[in-house]
């Protein structure tokens, strides 16, 4: 009995109902449980305001210290000289010169700990995580396997690789968490003189940096904070006196990246259920064409007396 | 366990060792060569990889591109096993193979580009996997799929090698055969499923990067159009492989599935497109096709050359113009290989100021690999029976056998093979 | 204490001649010379010649100009600057260089000859002689502060200025009241220019200033009669048109980020920057940080270790407590700074053309290969007729 092509379609039509309905269920359960857009009860963070950073780089030599990092001395040999945050930079201060010679600004860039990070979202072995306590993204080499997919999902283009050497690593801030764990501060914001970067938990972080806002109506670009709920949220918050995409903050509006864009991906791998209904459909379908064509080789073979080709 | 409809015959009028395996081979060792390099030095020096763009063409040609075109396995393979398309098992043995060697030769090189390969020994324990992330489901799938449903149905060649000169082993083979036979249901399923996930989850790996890759290839849809475009590239690459051996071997053809094959293709093709086109059309992404920027002229390159490919197939399938039917295949491939490669790099702006080309160290060592997947195919497909022979040869063996005395003790394919072997 | 009319001698030839007489070596003059172009390399009209002959032979030319200096809330400090060159030193620069016709700490007379010298030099060169005025003027209840000579100082200054040429006010407390108007300010301490408003008034501060500022005015005006471009508040800019933190030797330091956190710590030692102890350069507008003191050189705060003060600014100076920060605005960043948007990646002239072979390749070998494909095949039959195998 040949599997003709209506009962083929009928049992992929049955197959894909059933593919339906359990995506339903999927979706169902993926909505329930998608309130991951709050921040971790203790979540620590810092306050940058570009309005007090004097460009010193104090903050830029003592993260080096503190993370035994060397210095890029790439371009001379002499002088350090990172350009971006890259290998030998977890922290770097750069400039917004405006080309009208209108109001310059300094910022800081450093990882933003993130509230619902994409970098942890993509990583595969769980190499980046972020600490269920205090929300800060840390790396473990144990686990990491060097795919750099960190790099391509970071909105803000933080982690970076050791492109040299036999052990490459992902370098970038996490927030000094050995230090955090002995009750210090990170060091940046110990060492900074103006009192640019504060460290802080996050709702203190957010009410200082509104204190500001409402002080000084108008000084602060869109009298708002950055991270408060952009991306989703981030622990690293700043305030800025110019355009927030001047200074490298893209407008990602205030859905985590994961959340946006993997929406479908969690429905449809939900408790695997749709993969397995898909399997169990297609090879019902296989196993009927299978067995009806060896039944015809069993024919063919008793017709011809011919060893069917292997 | 495949039937009579299988009539695949070695290549074996032509001496396995020729120039062109040996300029493959030369590649290969080049490649192996800088490979060496690449694992004491470090990525930075034999590669154009920076921070901006952290993916080269290790990842985003050779694996995220050219396992898209060795998806003839599975997309021919639906088409013959869950369709019916019964004329269409005739290829399935080059259509496997091609994706088997695309597939190796992609996680081999996947596992040079890595950086801290020794760690990948986590893919085997599940309870380290992070399940949101669209690369360990790549990660996961890929090799699973590889080295199980796929390495499995590429047996058969091999088992009939061993079964047709090595009488010792017949028994086993005919063993192993009934126990295959048993549970083939079970591996071909699991070769269109796995295959339907990790293809789309390349798609999705592209979902997480955001903003970053164009609006104009951005969608929550990516990962269907991944898999979707996988789909006519492993025809076009079948189809391309099945005449290009012709042209190289002087080979006949079948152009009855060569048509099949090429009909199959245009209308995936026009399906995906007109589904792209309604996915920008119902986003209102369409006005960004008519900025003047290098995206809106890279995205026209890629829809009129999807287009040409699919007026190209219907019209050579039409008329049963093999060369037609070369020239639109290849012409699917590269706009198959363009959409699946675009998002990766050229649609991809993590920043302005950065700027990724690969190095020519860079290009050799993908060269080199693509070379080893293409010599292994050629080395295959004359020592083992892939290649389809067109149906009137069985056809006129048939009437020829049951004219004769029966139950030859060598098939006569097997009769020449050993003569030219000896 | 009967009042002698004394006459002191009133011969005026040029400078040139009397450094002649007064048996100035060449080298000397030419010594003085270059220093002054180094004080003001800019700005000075004086200066703004090639060479330094070119000065020499100018000033030579110049009659010396009568030079009346002035003591009021004063510690002295400004003198002894002036004291402390030694090209000219001050007996040439008081004698041969300008006539200094009356300086109560340097002169000789005292007393009633030193009114009578006053009064003489005030008669002889009226209209023409410089006022230098060094220390403050007193005007809390009614100017009782300070006495002269029996008389109020800023009735002495009005009367004096009255009929001077130009008025320099030498160092931060003539300029603008300096120590003295220190907060709660109780005698009512004010600078030269608040009192005089009728004439040009030339602020030199500084706690003290450089001598050298004073000399470059000084001569400039005798040379052209012509005051050298000044900013908002009446100081040259050839001296005080630039911030200490833009010119200073240590910038390097703050901009790497090395600062001095305790006076002796390492960094200290090693000469790091002292903006984290207060360092007011920043905020000052002062030559300083090229042109240090006592001819010694790094004789000068920073030089010595400890933060500038900010002694030339009345915003800054006795006013902000010496160890706290300084604001930084309107210091320009350094042109090193990495920008937020940095130029990654390239393309190699060897890959792309390997890239270019590639494809090359590819594509011809296509081209070529679908050649041998038949291009219509209008038999029924598929096989047969096509280039056989064997």
């Amino acid at each position: 009995m040949e599997l003709t092509r209506r009962a083929a379609l009928k049992s992929l039509g049955a197959g894909a109902v059933g593919v339906a309905a359990t995506s339903l269920v999927s979706i169902q359960a993926v909505a329930e449980e998608s309130s991951e857009g709050k921040a971790p009860k203790h979540a620590v963070g810092l306050l940058y305001d570009t309005t007090r950073c004097v460009g010193c780089q104090s903050c830029v030599a003592a993260c080096n210290e503190v993370n035994n990092l060397e210095g890029d001395l790439r371009a001379d040999r002499i002088h350090h000289s990172a350009q971006d945050l890259n290998s030998f930079a977890k922290n770097i201060i750069k400039l917004y010169r405006p080309t009208d010679g209108s109001g310059y600004s300094f910022v800081k860039q450093q990882c933003m700990h993130c509230v619902d990070p994409a970098c942890v979202a993509g990583c595969s072995f769980k190499a980046l995580t972020k600490n269920p306590d205090n929300g800060v993204v840390g790396w473990t080499s144990s686990k990491c396997m060097g795919c750099r997919y960190c790099e391509i999902t970071c909105p803000y283009h933080i982690p970076k690789f050791q492109w040299e050497g036999l052990n490459p690593k992902i370098v970038k801030c996490e927030l000094c968490k050995e230090r955090l764990a002995v009750g210090k501060e990170p060091a940046c914001s110990t060492v900074c003189p103006a009192k640019a970067v504060v460290y802080g938990t996050r709702e203190q972080l957010l009410a200082e940096a509104k204190r500001r806002i409402e002080a000084n109506p108008g000084k602060y670009y869109e009298n708002r904070v950055f991270g408060e709920n952009d991306g989703g949220g981030t622990q690293a918050l700043y305030l800025s006196h110019v355009p927030f995409e001047k200074i490298g903050l893209p407008d990602l509006g205030n859905e985590s990246v994961p959340e946006k864009y993997l929406k479908w991906q969690k429905r449809l791998y939900s408790y695997l259920a749709v993969p397995v209904v898909a399997y169990a459909t297609m090879v019902a379908v296989i196993r009927k064409n299978w067995n009806d064509h060896q039944h015809h080789m069993q024919e063919e073979q008793e017709r011809t007396g011919l060893r069917p080709q292997l | 366990m495949i039937g009579f409809w299988e009539r695949n015959v070695p290549v074996f009028d032509i001496p396995v060792r020729s120039r062109a395996l040996y300029v493959l081979t030369g590649l290969f060792l080049l490649a192996f060569g800088l490979v060496t390099y690449r694992e004491l030095a470090g990525l930075g020096p034999v590669s154009g990889m920076n921070d901006a763009y952290a993916w080269g063409i290790w990842k985003t040609f050779n694996v995220m591109t050219l396992t898209g075109l060795g998806s003839g396995g599975f997309a021919v393979g639906i088409a013959a096993y869950l369709f019916g398309r019964k004329r269409l098992h005739a290829v399935m043995r080059t259509a496997l193979l091609t994706s088997f060697l695309a597939y190796i030769s992609g996680m081999t090189l996947l596992g040079v580009d890595v950086g801290r390969p020794w760690n990948m020994y986590l893919v085997l324990m599940p309870w380290r996997w992070n399940y949101h992330s669209p690369l360990l489901e790549v990660a996961v799938c890929m090799p699973l799929y590889a080295m199980f449903p796929l390495f499995l149905e590429n047996i058969p060649p091999v088992l009939e090698w061993v079964h047709e000169f090595r009488p010792n082993f017949r028994p086993l083979v005919e063993k192993a055969t009934a126990v295959m036979s048993k549970f083939y249901p079970l591996v071909v399923g699991l070769a269109y499923l796995l295959p339907a996930m990790h293809q789309s989850s390349l798609g999705a790996l592209m979902l997480l990067a955001g903003d970053r890759v164009h609006p104009l290839w951005q969608t929550p849809f990516l990962p269907l159009l991944y898999v979707w475009a996988a789909a006519f590239m492993g025809f076009s690459c079948v189809a391309g492989t099945l005449l290009f051996c012709a042209i190289m071997w002087k080979r006949p053809m079948d152009l009855d599935i060569l048509q099949e094959l090429s009909r199959i293709t245009c209308y995936v093709i026009v399906a995906w497109l007109v589904f792209r086109f309604s996915d920008l059309l119902v986003n209102g992404k369409i006005p960004l096709a008519f900025q003047f920027n290098q995206f809106a002229v890279l995205f026209w390159i890629e829809m009129v050359i999807l287009v040409v490919a699919a007026v190209t197939l219907f019209d050579s399938a039409k008329l049963k113009n093999a060369r037609m039917m070369f020239h639109a295949h290849l012409i699917t491939a590269i706009g198959g290989m363009m959409y699946r490669f675009d998002p990766t790099t050229l649609a991809f702006k993590p920043k302005s100021g950065a700027f990724y080309f690969p190095t020519a160290m860079e290009i050799l060592v993908a060269l080199g690999f693509v070379s080893f997947a293409v010599a292994v195919f050629i080395v295959a497909a004359k020592k083992l029976a892939i290649i389809p022979a067109p149906i009137s040869y069985w056809h006129d063996y048939e009437r020829e056998v049951l004219a004769n005395a029966p139950e030859p003790q060598l098939s006569t394919s097997g009769q020449a093979l050993a003569a030219a072997q000896d | 204490m009967s009042k002698n009319d004394v006459k002191l001698p009133t011969e005026k030839p040029t400078i040139g001649e009397h450094l002649k007489r007064a048996g100035y070596s060449r080298r000397d003059f030419m010594t003085l010379c270059s220093m002054l172009m180094v004080t003001a390399p800019v700005g000075l009209a004086l200066t703004d010649n090639a060479s330094v002959s070119k000065v020499a032979s100018q000033i030579a030319k110049t009659k010396r100009p009568s030079v009346i200096w002035l003591h009021f809330q004063d510690c002295t400090g400004c003198t002894e600057t002036l004291l402390r060159t030694s090209k000219p030193d001050v007996a040439d620069l008081i004698l041969n260089m300008i006539s200094l016709d009356y300086h109560e700490t340097l002169m000789a007379a005292c007393g009633s000859q030193a009114e009578a010298s006053l009064r003489q030099a005030m008669r002889e060169n009226e209209g023409k002689y410089i006022l230098v005025c060094e220390g403050s003027i007193p005007l809390k209840d009614g100017g009782q502060y300070l006495k002269l000579g029996g008389k109020n100082g800023v009735d002495l200054l009005k009367e004096v200025a009255s009929k001077a040429a130009a008025v320099i006010s030498m160092g931060s407390c003539a300029s603008w009241g300096g120590v003295p108007s220190a907060d709660p300010n109780p005698t009512g301490a004010t600078g030269v220019d608040q009192i005089i408003k009728d004439k040009a008034v030339i602020n030199l501060p500084g706690c003290p200033p450089n001598p050298y500022n004073l000399l470059g005015v000084v001569l400039e005006y005798a040379t052209f009669k012509k005051l050298p471009a000044l900013d908002d508040q009446h100081r040259p800019l050839f001296a005080y048109g630039r911030l200490i933190h833009d010119h200073c030797p240590r910038r390097a330091h703050f901009d790497a980020g090395r600062f001095v956190k305790e006076f002796s710590d390492d960094g200290h030692r090693q000469g790091w920057c002292l903006y984290k102890m207060g360092c007011k350069g920043p905020q000052t507008h002062a030559a300083c940080s090229t042109n240090h003191f006592n001819e010694v050189p790094d004789c000068w705060p920073i030089g010595a270790g400890t933060p500038c003060v900010g002694c030339t600014e009345k915003a800054i100076a006795f006013r902000v407590p010496i160890f706290q920060l300084a604001e930084i605005h309107g210091a320009t960043p350094p042109e090193a700074f990495p920008l937020v948007n940095t130029k990654i990646g390239s393309i190699g002239t060897a890959a792309a053309g390997l890239a270019g072979l590639v494809a090359g390749a590819i594509g011809g070998a296509a081209w070529v290969g679908a050649h041998k494909l038949p291009s219509t095949d209008d038999k029924p039959k598929s096989d047969a007729a096509s280039s056989g195998g064997k």
